[in-house]
């Protein structure tokens, strides 16, 4: 018996050595990383399934707007519709994940769902499928609800794309709710408007029957900064006005000697940078929110103005001078210390500074010996540029989206001058504006 | 035959021939085990991985997925050649296993197999300008389905984007992407020592919650310079809270294992 005991001591020791080791295997844990070439998810998105029968084709325009705001996130690869399995999911039970994530569709996700009814509202229960997880759990699913208007259809498909994008960008908000403000000529007038990101919704904010210029938005989205035309005792003179996008009017905002022009909020809120003639040349004047306190924090001789706060730090600030003799970009900190060129390997204009939200890239606007006004991006701490419009007509004062990733401009390429967006890198540029003339967007910052 | 007869199985030598049969067994066990629960080290090999190429005028610091680039070291490359080479005869396998020799006999010799004598297959060699199968470039088929089947995973029998890991990885495939994206857009490559064309892969670890917050952020592995380190650091630094963890997930964390490779 004695080989017997010697084998049940062995085995039993290496038994325990096991269970010791266990535990510590446990936690879940997972590896992945980063470097050139970070690929887009493949995406595919079934047309939206009804569940009831609408007199308006609500499914229909919930799937182009979902479709439109997933496109042109800039993190997805969406599916050709041509290579879809013939089945639409409406439901989890009804994803077939075999036969998606198969050639040819050879999709990664599936953000699907249903439209019905709920009492006299819409509901559309909105998926979002992992369909090579083996659990098959959905990795998303709401639902949203809204009134029978084609207005709370587009709503709720900009909700469910900005959950997706939320989702697959890794907490960081999409853009498909916010909105741009801009000046159009359309009624005849400039006035401000407003319109979603992607160009629908359009609606006259200002009804001053003058010029009104450079709308800028605040910080936290409820005010609109602008220069504007109004008349003063018989004398007009561009000033800024103020209005509230939460009461829906203009409100206060103090009058200064001279030319006033081109204002720029602080990342808080708490200031407004501007461009005043009050002291004879133009100058940058840095004021509280509601217009007290200006002081100038530029003095070399010529004009200075287009001031663009770091929306990061808070701490640098970039703006147009000519005091060099031609207008290019100058940086200083936000007190008007430290001023540097911004040098360019060209000569040219320079103007329409706009500061990314993250704080490293410049985008403005360059007119090269060469050619017409073009948009540039600059990395602030390399100094590397890229090009991101050449060639077609003029295009002009960029601004940021929220999300670092996207660029709203205006441009003359189609003849008239229009609102366009583009992603960061230059690509998927989109008309947004086709009536009468439209310029200087600016986008909300959530 | 005759020798081998006269010499009697010994019961001394029998006990320590039964000890060392469960010793290489329990060997066998641990090494089975140790090999399914112990993290594998270094991730070479995957999609998406150590082979980049520097693009010129591409500003890192837009946090926008990089351009797509052909990473070499794929382990199937389904590309169409202009000569499709004949598949090799696979050796005839037996397919009845060694029965497992009985104690209680004599060990028999080990019966040698002679290998068989090579057999020219090819008689006509290939035309000089032949392109081996799999070396020819892209595929002629519609590129849409190939773009994420060639880079990824299912296709080449990896897992998504790179990842790899326990069952996580599979199971929350769009959370880890998420993390992917969200880290990547947040690491700003412009803060690197711009004299560094390239350097040695960063990794980096750190604990997820269950609400995103990152914790516990460590290197685990350094490039030797500095401000690469800091850079890769501080990217996973400003990305939280990432995306709460998936309601499904039971756990209370989920450890990441995440690498930076930089090429200028």
């Amino acid at each position: 018996m004695a080989p017997k005991k010697a084998i049940l001591t062995v085995v039993s020791l290496f038994a325990l050595l096991i269970c010791a080791a266990l535990p510590a295997s446990a936690q879940d844990w997972f590896k992945t990383g980063t470097g050139l070439g970070v690929q887009k998810a493949r995406l595919a998105v079934p047309d939206t399934v009804a569940r009831a029968s609408f007199t308006q084709p609500f499914p229909k325009t919930f799937h182009d707007v979902l479709w439109n705001d997933l496109d042109f996130s800039g993190i997805l690869d969406l599916v050709s519709p041509s290579f879809y399995p013939t089945q639409n999911p409406g439901q989890p039970s009804e994803l077939n994940a075999q036969a998606w994530s198969a050639a040819p569709a050879n999709a990664f996700m599936v953000a699907y769902g249903n439209m019905a009814m709920d009492g006299s509202n819409l509901a559309f229960s909105g998926y979002l499928s992992d369909v090579r997880n083996p659990s098959g759990a959905p990795a998303l699913q709401k639902i949203y609800r809204g009134a029978m208007t084609d207005a709370d259809v587009r709503r709720m498909a900009h909700q469910f794309a900005d959950d997706i994008i939320a989702f697959l960008s890794g907490g960081q908000p999409g853009i498909a709710q916010t909105k741009i403000a801009y000046v159009s000529a359309r009624g005849g007038n400039k006035e401000v408007w407003m319109m979603d990101y992607d160009g629908a919704n359009a609606q006259q904010l200002t009804h001053l029957k003058s010029i009104s210029l450079t709308p800028r938005w605040s910080p936290d989205g409820s005010r609109i900064a602008f220069t504007c035309y109004v008349p003063y005792r018989n004398v007009t003179s561009a000033q800024i006005c103020m209005y509230s996008t939460v009461s829906n009017r203009l409100i206060a905002f103090p009058r200064f000697r001279g030319t006033t022009s081109s204002p720029a909020w602080s990342p808080d809120g708490s200031q407004i940078a501007f461009m005043s003639s009050q002291s004879g040349d133009p100058q940058i004047y840095i004021a509280d929110a509601d217009g007290g306190h200006a002081h100038k924090i530029t003095f070399a001789a010529g004009v200075s103005t287009s001031p663009a706060w770091n929306p990061k730090t808070g701490k640098q600030m970039v703006f147009v001078s000519d005091r060099g003799g031609s207008p290019v970009l100058y940086m200083s900190s936000s007190d008007g210390s430290n001023v540097e060129k911004l040098d360019l390997p060209d000569m040219g204009y320079v103007i329409d500074p706009a500061w990314s939200p993250n704080g490293q890239l410049l985008a403005f606007s360059w007119r090269r010996p060469s050619g017409n006004y073009d948009i540039y991006v600059m990395d602030i701490v390399s100094r590397q540029l890229i090009e991101l419009t050449k060639d077609e007509g003029r295009n002009e004062r960029p601004s940021w989206a929220p999300d670092g990733r996207h660029l709203v401009f205006e441009s003359t390429r189609t003849g008239t001058r229009q609102i366009w967006s583009m992603l960061a890198d230059g690509s998927q540029p989109r008309q947004l504006t086709f009536e009468g003339q439209n310029e200087s967007p600016n986008w909300s910052p959530k | 035959m005759a020798a081998a007869a006269t010499i009697r199985p010994d019961e001394n030598l029998k006990r320590f021939l039964y000890a060392s049969l469960a010793l290489h067994v329990a060997l066998l066990v641990i090494a089975a085990i140790d090999g399914y629960f112990s993290r594998p080290g270094e991730n070479w090999g995957a999609a998406g991985g150590s082979v980049t190429v520097g693009l010129v005028g591409n500003v890192p610091a837009i946090p926008l997925p990089q351009p797509e680039v052909s990473s070499p070291n794929r382990v199937v490359d389904e590309s169409k050649g202009l000569f499709k080479s004949e598949p090799q005869p696979q050796p005839k396998q037996d397919l009845d296993a060694t029965p497992l020799p009985k104690f209680k006999q004599e060990p028999k010799p080990p019966k040698y197999v002679t290998r068989p004598s090579k057999v020219l297959e090819n008689p006509t060699p290939p035309p000089p300008n032949a392109v081996p199968y799999g070396g020819g470039g892209t595929p002629t088929v519609p590129v849409t389905s190939f773009t994420m089947g060639a880079g990824n995973a299912a296709a080449a029998g990896l897992t998504f984007g790179g990842a790899q890991g326990g069952d996580f990885a599979s199971r929350f495939g769009a959370y880890v992407f998420g993390v992917q994206q969200r880290i990547s857009s947040e690491w700003l490559q412009s803060s690197v020592d711009p004299t560094l064309s390239y350097a040695p892969r960063v990794q980096v670890t750190f604990d997820i919650l269950r609400n995103g917050t990152i914790t516990n952020i460590q290197l685990l592995q350094s490039s030797n310079n500095r401000s690469l380190d800091v850079s890769a650091l501080r990217a996973v630094q400003s990305s939280s809270p990432l995306q709460p963890l998936p309601a499904a997930y039971s756990g209370s964390y989920v450890n990441v294992q995440f690498y930076f490779d930089y090429r200028r």
